[in-house]
């Protein structure tokens, strides 16, 4: 299912969960998600972020919620067959081999017996675990238990593929390789569910994210449409900045130190840079670089985790009725 | 079917990675062994395959005494003492944990995400679980079948009832081990918890045991009173027809004794009176929990033939030839009509009475623990 046709794989409405009666997780949140595109939720910790991803895959029972996942009602059991999910912290049963936990799981998720068999022996080469395949998890390191996990949630091949922090504890080449297959997976027209609190890893492979900060979301689209604001051209040149700069208004001049000048478009556009190059040209300036420079990830998280009137960082965790949040809070 | 099986292989393997099955394993084949080196030949009974020999003229090859012997030693002391006792402690050590384990972080998360409802993924777990003494069980009846086969040349088929009965028995331990592992999500309170839930189940079985032992003693005693009280007042009838000097001393007597006898019977008859509204309470409580002694006695119930006689009496050689060259009981003592009015009584307790009540209350157990389980957050 995509929007294409009018429906999202993930479409969330109004939903709530309230622990214990008194810790608010999440206060309503709107979130709609594309088939095959890799979708990033990011968020402080305690914002609520695995509380959600629980909620869509029935390990907790939200307080009110509307909407569907793949096309049928969150809770919807069955459709829990066209999806796969790799949660944080998982514990994997530690007497079983590689490939028996792939088995197993697969069997849960009813997939016929031969196909699980070929499927084990191809994710455990996708995931780079070959010589430990027949080895006891309980002598696999952080890692090589995040890959197996991994390997777990692709097992049924689903739709929709709902990936709880996946690199944590991986390596750097670890985490080159699960990028890889995450954007393998985008191409082979499957839906991501990535949720992470590493802003880099999300901003190399996400199409759309949102931000979701004391049970609410805050921000969500594309990086482009999210960074559209503050999407800008910067030219370096040497010398003094010339007479006329500041004349058209959406030019901003600084000085680049070591006699340089910076001059500053707030543009999208490529176009509208051209005429402020050939200018320059035509007064012999020397252009040391020309680069287009929007917000990243980070940039725009700690914009939207901000409060614009104090300025400073938002109380972390979820909320409580007439008080702020606290870290963990809900768990 | 698919995933009932992958839970039931899963629970093979988990198994197959405890020491402890694997111990208890090996204690039962030690037993099996024990029990395969006992025989008979001309001369008596032998043990540790002809060791140990005991010269007896009744436990001779190929006689019912030996058989009821053999018999008897696998469903009156393997079975309850055995499989009902230290294997149900140390199965219970090593389950324990399945359910907590289980619904730990991390652990239940991904599988819950599966397409699998809650309840149906509680009681394959539950049965799944049930497999530890399963295959203790039957592996253990394998070898005592064989064991029976070669030395009595007695297939008895029936010794496999010990299977579903000795896995009811636990399965009613169990599902109160998995209502305390669902709710505290605890191993070590689930298996304190249960071990002293199993000892008040004994202690209310002694107790009524204890109650219905005094109660039958005193019925069989007032029995023997009503006899000696009717036989006294025909010989008083008799003496008063025939008046003489003689008769009246002997009348005297008759009288005092008839007067004794009556006091003595009053007086039991009070303590009866006292005592049935106590035995009555403890039946009562005892209905609605589960009859682990009972459930267990069922296969000594089902092995027993029409021609065994009292495993005691053989033992205290209370035992004669009848005229028909079987075996009789030779004990005529108050003591045996008690045990055999007991006996009588327990054998009287229909299945429905004690296997249906005991699942009834697993049953109510495991749909509290259930519940909790299909209703939390994790």
């Amino acid at each position: 299912m995509s929007a294409a046709n009018g429906q999202y794989d993930i479409d969330l409405h109004d939903v709530k969960k309230v622990f214990s009666g008194r810790v608010h997780a999440l206060r309503g949140i709107e979130m709609q998600v594309h088939g095959g595109e890799i979708f990033g939720l990011l968020g402080p910790n305690g914002a609520g972020k695995s509380t959600l991803v629980k909620i869509m895959m029935t390990v907790v029972r939200p307080t009110a919620a509307s909407g569907t996942l793949l096309g049928k009602p969150i809770g919807h059991k069955r459709t829990l067959a066209r999806v796969g999910y790799l949660p944080e912290h998982h514990r994997l049963p530690a007497y079983l081999t590689g490939r028996q936990v792939l088995e197993f799981y697969a069997a849960l998720a009813r997939v016929p017996r031969k196909v699980r068999k070929a499927r084990a022996g191809e994710f455990i080469e996708l995931v780079g675990l070959s010589d430990w395949a027949d080895k006891k998890v309980s002598a696999y390191s952080k890692g090589m238990q995040q890959r197996i996990g991994l390997a777990q949630a692709l097992m049924n091949d689903p739709e929709l593929i709902v990936l709880d922090e996946p690199t944590d504890g991986v390596d750097p080449v670890g985490r080159r390789d699960i990028r890889d297959v995450l954007v393998r997976l985008r191409e082979q027209g499957k839906t991501v569910f990535l949720n992470s609190h590493l802003l880099s890893e999300l901003e190399m492979v996400c199409d759309r994210v949102a931000i979701l900060v004391q049970g609410l979301v805050v921000q969500q689209g594309t990086l482009d449409d999210l960074t559209a604001e503050s999407r800008r051209y910067e030219i370096l040149i040497e010398g003094p900045p010339p007479d006329w700069a500041g004349e058209p208004a959406s030019v901003r001049v600084e000085a680049a130190g070591d006699d340089r000048s910076r001059l500053i478009m707030i543009s999208t556009e490529p176009q509208s840079v051209q005429p402020i190059i050939d200018r320059l040209r035509g007064e012999q300036r020397t252009i040391i670089s020309i680069r287009p420079v929007r917000e990243t990830l980070e940039d725009l998280f700690m914009r939207a985790v901000t409060d614009p009137q104090t300025g400073r960082i938002m109380a972390l965790g979820a909320r409580r009725p007439g008080g702020a949040g606290g870290k963990g809070a809900g768990r | 079917m698919t995933v009932f099986l992958a839970m039931l292989r899963d629970a093979y393997r988990e198994l197959n990675s405890k020491k402890l099955f694997w111990a208890i394993l090996v204690l039962s084949a030690m037993f099996v062994l024990v029990y395969a080196s006992m025989g008979f030949d001309d001369r008596g009974v032998f043990m540790f395959f002809g060791l140990w020999h005991i010269e007896n003229d009744v436990l001779v090859k190929g006689s019912p005494m030996a058989a009821l012997l053999y018999r008897g030693i696998f469903s009156t002391f393997v079975v309850p003492i055995w499989l009902a006792w230290v294997a149900t402690i140390l199965a219970l050590i090593s389950t324990a944990s399945v359910f907590p384990d289980f619904i730990a972080g991390g652990s239940i998360d991904v599988v819950l995400s599966k397409p699998i409802g809650r309840v149906r993924l509680f009681f394959y777990k539950y049965i799944a679980s049930l497999l530890f003494v399963l295959l203790q069980v039957t592996l253990f009846c394998a070898g005592v079948f064989l064991c029976m086969g070669w030395r009595l040349a007695d297939w008895d088929w029936k010794i496999f009832l010990a299977i579903p009965i000795v896995v009811a028995f636990y399965s009613y331990l169990f599902s109160v081990c998995t209502l305390i592992g669902v709710w505290t999500r605890s191993a070590l309170a689930a298996l304190l918890l249960t071990l002293l839930l199993w000892f008040g189940l004994y202690a209310i079985n002694q107790t009524e045991i204890i109650l219905n032992l005094v109660s039958t003693e005193v019925a069989v005693q007032m029995d023997d009173h009503e006899q000696r009280i009717t036989e006294l007042k025909t010989r008083r009838d008799e003496l008063r027809g025939q008046e003489n000097d003689e008769n009246e001393a002997a009348l005297a007597r008759v009288e005092t004794e008839l007067g004794n006898i009556q006091k003595e019977h009053g007086d039991v008859e009070r303590m009866l009176g006292k005592l049935t509204p106590w035995r009555g309470g403890v039946r009562t409580i005892q209905v609605i929990l589960p009859k682990t002694s009972e459930t267990i006695a069922l296969l000594d119930r089902a092995l027993k033939r029409e021609t065994d006689v009292n495993l005691m009496d053989l033992f205290t050689g209370n035992v004669s030839r009848d005229s028909s060259g079987g075996f009789m009981s030779t004990d005529t003592s108050r003591d045996r009509r008690v045990r055999q009015r007991l006996e009588d009584e327990y054998t009287a307790r229909s299945l429905w009475y004690v296997l249906g009540t005991s699942l009834l209350f697993e049953a109510v157990v495991l749909a509290l623990a259930c519940w909790i389980f299909v209703r939390r957050d994790y």
